[in-house]
Order: C-alpha cells, then sequence, then structure tokens
C-alpha cells in the first residue's frame, strides 16, 4: 500500500513536471524569437523595425540569452509567485484574466460532475434492480448510443434542438446581457438559465460512464455473501440495496468521478465553445485564435493543476470511504 | 453418336466448370460470411456504414460534380437541383465538401490509429518481453503519457506547431501510443510464461523468431480493437481541433465546415444552418457511431466470457 501511494505521488508530480516541461520548451522551440518579427495590425500603424542593438538589448532584458536552465529556474520561480506573464489580447496579467473566467468553468464542470454522477447513481441501480427485464436492455443500449457521441457534437445538437429550433434556451453567453435584476435570486435564476444547456451537455456525455460502472459493480455486489446474510437476518429490501449493496458498489464510482473531473475539464474547451459560455474553454479558443500565447500556456497550467488536484482528492476521499485503503 | 458423346461431353466440362465456380463463389461468400455472421446487427450495419464513407472518400471526384475548393455558385444557395446539399457563403459545394472532407477523417483516423496502435503495441510487446529497466522506464513514461489532460495539451501544441495534417497526426500518435502499449506488455507478460513458448525458446528459437511466430499473432486481434478505439478517438480529436480553428486550414474537413458555419455570424437567426451546418455534424456523428459498433462487436467476439451473449 505504502508503494502504491508513493508511485501514485510520483505519478502526480511526474506528470505535473512533463506539463511545465513542455509549456517552457514549446514557445522556445520556434524558430526566431518574439522580436525578430515585426508586424501591424491596422492599416497606417508604422511598422517597428528593431534593430540588432535594440533586439539584443530586448533578449538581455527578457533574459532569454541566458542558458536554458537558468531560464527554467526564473520560469520556475515566477510560477511560484503565481505570476503566469501577462497577456497579449486582454493587455493584463494572466492570473486576473484566468480569474475572471474560471468560475464560469468551475459552475459548469461541478454542476455536471453532480448532475452526471448522482443521475447515473440512480439510473445503474433501477437497471440492475431490473436485470433480465426489457426496461434494462432498453435503458442500455440507448446510454451506449449516447456514449459514442462527443460532448461538443452532442451540445451542437441541443443548442439546435433547444435554442435554435424550439427557441427555449439561450444562444450564447453567461448571464442576459445589460439586465437589471431585482435582487439575487432573480440573477441566479438567469445564470442557471444560461448555464443549462452546457451542463446538460457534459453531464449526458459522462452519465454512461457512471451508469455501467454502477450497474456492474451492483451486479457483482448483489451476487456476495454478505447480501444473502443481510437479508437472511431479516433486513428490508431497501435497507439491504441502500446501506449494504450501494454503500459498497459506490467506491468504485467515486474513482470513475475524479477521472471525469479530468475528461470534463477536456471536454468543456470545446463545449463552451459551441455555447460561447465566457469560460476558460471560450478564452482558451480565442487565445489560440488571437495567438495569445502566454494566455494559452496559463490555461493549460490551470487545466492541469486542477486535474490533478482532483486525482489527488478522490485518493484521499476513497481513503476515507473505504476503511480498508487506510495507510 | 459421336455428336451425343461430345455434347454430353461438353455438358460433362461445362457442368464441371459451372460447379467450379459455384463452389469458388460459395467459398469467396462464405470467406466473407462467416466472420460477418459472427457480428451483431448493429456491427454489420456499422460495417457497411465505414464501407460507403470509405467508397464516398475514395470516389469523391465521380461523385461529386463541383471540386470542393472553388466557388461554383451563389453565396449561401439552399439546397436545390445545382447544389444538392447548397452551397456555404463563400459558394463552395457542400456536398464535394462532405465528400472529400470523408477523406480527411479517415486519413487521419487511419494513420494516427495504426502508427499509435501498432508501433506502441510494438513497444510494449518489446518491454514486456524483455523485462527489466527497460521495462520499468516504458511502464513510468506510460503512466505519465496516459495521465496527461491529453485535449488541452493538443490544443496548445498544435497552436504553437502551426495547424498541419502532418503535425496534428504526429501530436495525436504520441498521445495515443500508450494504452496499446500497456496492454501489448501485459499480454506479453503472460504469453511469455506459456509452456508451448518455453518449449520453443528450448529448442533454440530465437527472440525475434519467437516475437514474430508466436506472441505478435495472440496480441494481434486486441491491438486490432484498440485501433478501431483509437482511430475514433483520433477522429473527434481532429474535428475537435478543426471546430476550435486549428486544423490544417487548407483542407476541408468536416470539422473545418463545422467550424465556418459556427464562425459565421448570426448563423442560428437565419435558416442557413440547416444545409451548412447538418450535413458534417450528421456524418461525423454516423462515422462515430459505425466504428464504435465495430468496436463493441470485435470486444465481444474476441472476448470468450461475453460470447454468449449476443448484443450485450
Amino acid at each position: 500500500m505504502v508503494k502504491d501511494r508513493n508511485s501514485f505521488i510520483f505519478r502526480l508530480l511526474s506528470t505535473l513536471f512533463v506539463i511545465l516541461a513542455i509549456n517552457f520548451f514549446l514557445p522556445r522551440m520556434m524558430p526566431g524569437d518574439p522580436f525578430s518579427t515585426t508586424s501591424a495590425d491596422e492599416v497606417g500603424e508604422d511598422i517597428i523595425v528593431m534593430t540588432e542593438e535594440q533586439r539584443l538589448y530586448y533578449l538581455n532584458y527578457y533574459g532569454l540569452d541566458r542558458p536554458l536552465h537558468e531560464q527554467f529556474l526564473v520560469y520556475m520561480k515566477n510560477l511560484m509567485k503565481g505570476d503566469l506573464g501577462r497577456s497579449i489580447y486582454y493587455k493584463m496579467p494572466v492570473r486576473d484574466v484566468i480569474m475572471l473566467h474560471l468560475p464560469w468553468t468551475m459552475l459548469v464542470v461541478f454542476g455536471a460532475t453532480v448532475i452526471s454522477t448522482v443521475s447515473g447513481v440512480v439510473l445503474g441501480t433501477l437497471s440492475a434492480k431490473n436485470r433480465k427485464k426489457g426496461s434494462d436492455k432498453i435503458m442500455m443500449t440507448g446510454m451506449i448510443a449516447f456514449a459514442e457521441i462527443p460532448s461538443f457534437l452532442l451540445g451542437l445538437i441541443l443548442l439546435l434542438i433547444f435554442s435554435v429550433y424550439l427557441r427555449l434556451f439561450p444562444l450564447a453567453g453567461a448571464v442576459t446581457p445589460f439586465a437589471d435584476y431585482n435582487g439575487p435570486a432573480e440573477q441566479a435564476w438567469d445564470i442557471l438559465y444560461h448555464a443549462f444547456l452546457p451542463v446538460v451537455t457534459l453531464s449526458l456525455s459522462q452519465l454512461t460512464g457512471v451508469y455501467l460502472l454502477t450497474r456492474n459493480t451492483l451486479i457483482t455486489v448483489t451476487t456476495k455473501d454478505y447480501i444473502r446474510t443481510a437479508r437472511a437476518k431479516g433486513l428490508g429490501e431497501k435497507t439491504v440495496w441502500v446501506r449494504h449493496a450501494l454503500r459498497n458498489a459506490l467506491l468504485p464510482v467515486v474513482t470513475r468521478t475524479g477521472f471525469m473531473i479530468g475528461i470534463m475539464m477536456g471536454g468543456v474547451v470545446l463545449v463552451e465553445s459551441v455555447f460561447s459560455y465566457p469560460g476558460l474553454g471560450m478564452t482558451l479558443r480565442s487565445a489560440v485564435v488571437g495567438r495569445d500565447y502566454p494566455l494559452i500556456q496559463g490555461i493549460l497550467l490551470i487545466i492541469a493543476v486542477s486535474i490533478l488536484i482532483c486525482n489527488l482528492l478522490v485518493d484521499k476521499i476513497y481513503g476515507k470511504l473505504d476503511p480498508r485503503v487506510g495507510i | 453418336m459421336i455428336k451425343d458423346i461430345a455434347a454430353s461431353k461438353n455438358a460433362g466440362i461445362l457442368s464441371f466448370i459451372q460447379a467450379l465456380n459455384i463452389n469458388r463463389i460459395n467459398r469467396i461468400v462464405c470467406s466473407i460470411a462467416k466472420p460477418l455472421s459472427r457480428f451483431s446487427t448493429e456491427g454489420k450495419i456499422g460495417i457497411l456504414g465505414i464501407i460507403g464513407i470509405i467508397l464516398m472518400a475514395v470516389f469523391a471526384p465521380m461523385i461529386t460534380i463541383y471540386p470542393p475548393q472553388k466557388i461554383t455558385g451563389d453565396s449561401l444557395e439552399p439546397p436545390g437541383p445545382g447544389h444538392i446539399l447548397g452551397t456555404d457563403e463563400l459558394g463552395m459545394d457542400i456536398w464535394s465538401q462532405i465528400c472529400y472532407g470523408a477523406r480527411m477523417s479517415l486519413t487521419i483516423g487511419l494513420a494516427v490509429a495504426f502508427t499509435a496502435g501498432f508501433g506502441g503495441g510494438a513497444l510494449g510487446i518489446l518491454a514486456g518481453y524483455m523485462g527489466g529497466h527497460i521495462d520499468q522506464a516504458l511502464m513510468r513514461v506510460i503512466d505519465v503519457t496516459m495521465a496527461l489532460p491529453s485535449f488541452p495539451l493538443l490544443i496548445v501544441i498544435s497552436a504553437f506547431l502551426g495547424p498541419s495534417i502532418f503535425n496534428v497526426i504526429l501530436i495525436l500518435v504520441l498521445f495515443s501510443w500508450a494504452k496499446p502499449a500497456r496492454i501489448a506488455r501485459s499480454q506479453t507478460l503472460s504469453l511469455k510464461e506459456n509452456n508451448y513458448i518455453i518449449a520453443a525458446r528450448n529448442y533454440g528459437a530465437k527472440p525475434f523468431y519467437l516475437l514474430r511466430k508466436h506472441i505478435f499473432p495472440e496480441v494481434m486481434p486486441v491491438l486490432l480493437v484498440l485501433v478501431i478505439g483509437i482511430s475514433s478517438h483520433a477522429i473527434i480529436a481532429e474535428a475537435g481541433l478543426a471546430f476550435l480553428g486549428l486544423g490544417d486550414p487548407t483542407s476541408k474537413s468536416w470539422g473545418m465546415m463545422l467550424n465556418h458555419a459556427t464562425g459565421f455570424r448570426s448563423i442560428y437567426f437565419t435558416p442557413y444552418w440547416q444545409w451548412w451546418l447538418l450535413p458534417p455534424l450528421f456524418m461525423l456523428i454516423f462515422l462515430l457511431l459505425c466504428l464504435a459498433f465495430i468496436s463493441r462487436d470485435m470486444e465481444r467476439i474476441l472476448d470468450p466470457k461475453l460470447k454468449m451473449k449476443k448484443g450485450f
């Protein structure tokens, strides 16, 4: 067990290191340096041409002429201070841009995590209870077909049906622009109303995993001896299912939830683009279009770190839930 | 009399040839139908669908009238006799774009899947067979690769390296070789201890011979299932990247079409999405569902425990 935990921590740390290294080396692997190109965005803007002397001055100023390992140390030191550089497009620190958009992404991802976990467990339990009946089979076929559609295509379909065709939900954004709210309740309602479709999209794409896992573990668990014992000593059917079967079947679901957040942090980039939802993903898309490299790197780092934190949390929670794993 | 004999001889030869032909045709039909009959209905639909899309991609110049990248009509023409599926905002034919776009998705899917599947598989087999430090090192690398958030990294790397088909394939391969490598390794580890392999080794079989003759054929079917899975992942990833505007700008892939259509100002307030957005969306989902059906069926055929239950 100790060895397992060590290798787990080692894996997290080495993953983090690889991401940092990619983040650090990618811009430096590109041909040229930031000062060798000149550009003017608008007609009439002066094109600044640097002399060789000026170029060297700037290289020195930003520390780009120092050896790579020194640059890497400086980069790490800045990261520790929470300094992610300045966004070219927003003209403000990357950290502030991320802080502006992160809450929306968190809202969508956590909403989707809760909804898909709860409904997946409920549907999985229903399915396991009605195993060998028609309803289980129908549910299973539907679920599996759903799982194969990637989340952004699913999002497009939902957007076309509910926002474009039925006009039930907004097309874009996280709040109604220029809205006057009569109190926080109305504001909260507006936010939920806008977040509904992105959350549903992400939940649907993750639902099948939870559903199948719950169903299959429940079916395995219900054949165990302690379930028969529980029934034999006269416990009600409800107690047997909730306290004996589900309690044990939920353990893998908890682990799955951690991985799910990781997958969703990747998928959310596309889903937010579909719904023009102003979270990190949408920002990443506009940063990619605008070639805002510091912002791209910052967002990647935040996404990666949040995935790693989730994995760590899941590991901790699992230890608490399953006394057999302790230490 | 003589004539009769000749005639009957002829008839005999004829019937013999006929029988031979029928036999041969039968055999061909059987050799195709036998593995097919083990597939479920969804699996058969999946195979037919894939064959359809492949034909569409291969014969794209013959089944389309207009080249996909030329302006051949008015801007945003609705579907009609001139352009079966209408045109996009530049006046390019959408049906042509769909047919040529199939090439892009299939190329990326196949290239990534085969390189990653068999390359990763080969690495895994070698590591599993050799064991020791090489094996341990490979396992660590696999652990880290599998823990990396692949899609965000993909976006960042292709944003930095610049979008081209080759780059997209390269990056996708880098992120998808780990799973086949891991599975091939674990298979090799358990195969290696089998008596027949030990016997072959004791008879003086060289490692390369053992790998080629005994281990690779055993690992192969599992790798094939993984290859299908990887190709659908690669197709999704390419479509996603293109949708974000990171696809090869010179190509017309389905993801690119989605990108252009959703990037069109106020497309949702006009009827244009009906013929501009729906076709690539439908084709992508259809292709992915076909691949999924096939891979699920192959998994079922390979796994003897599940073989009894057809369907699931």
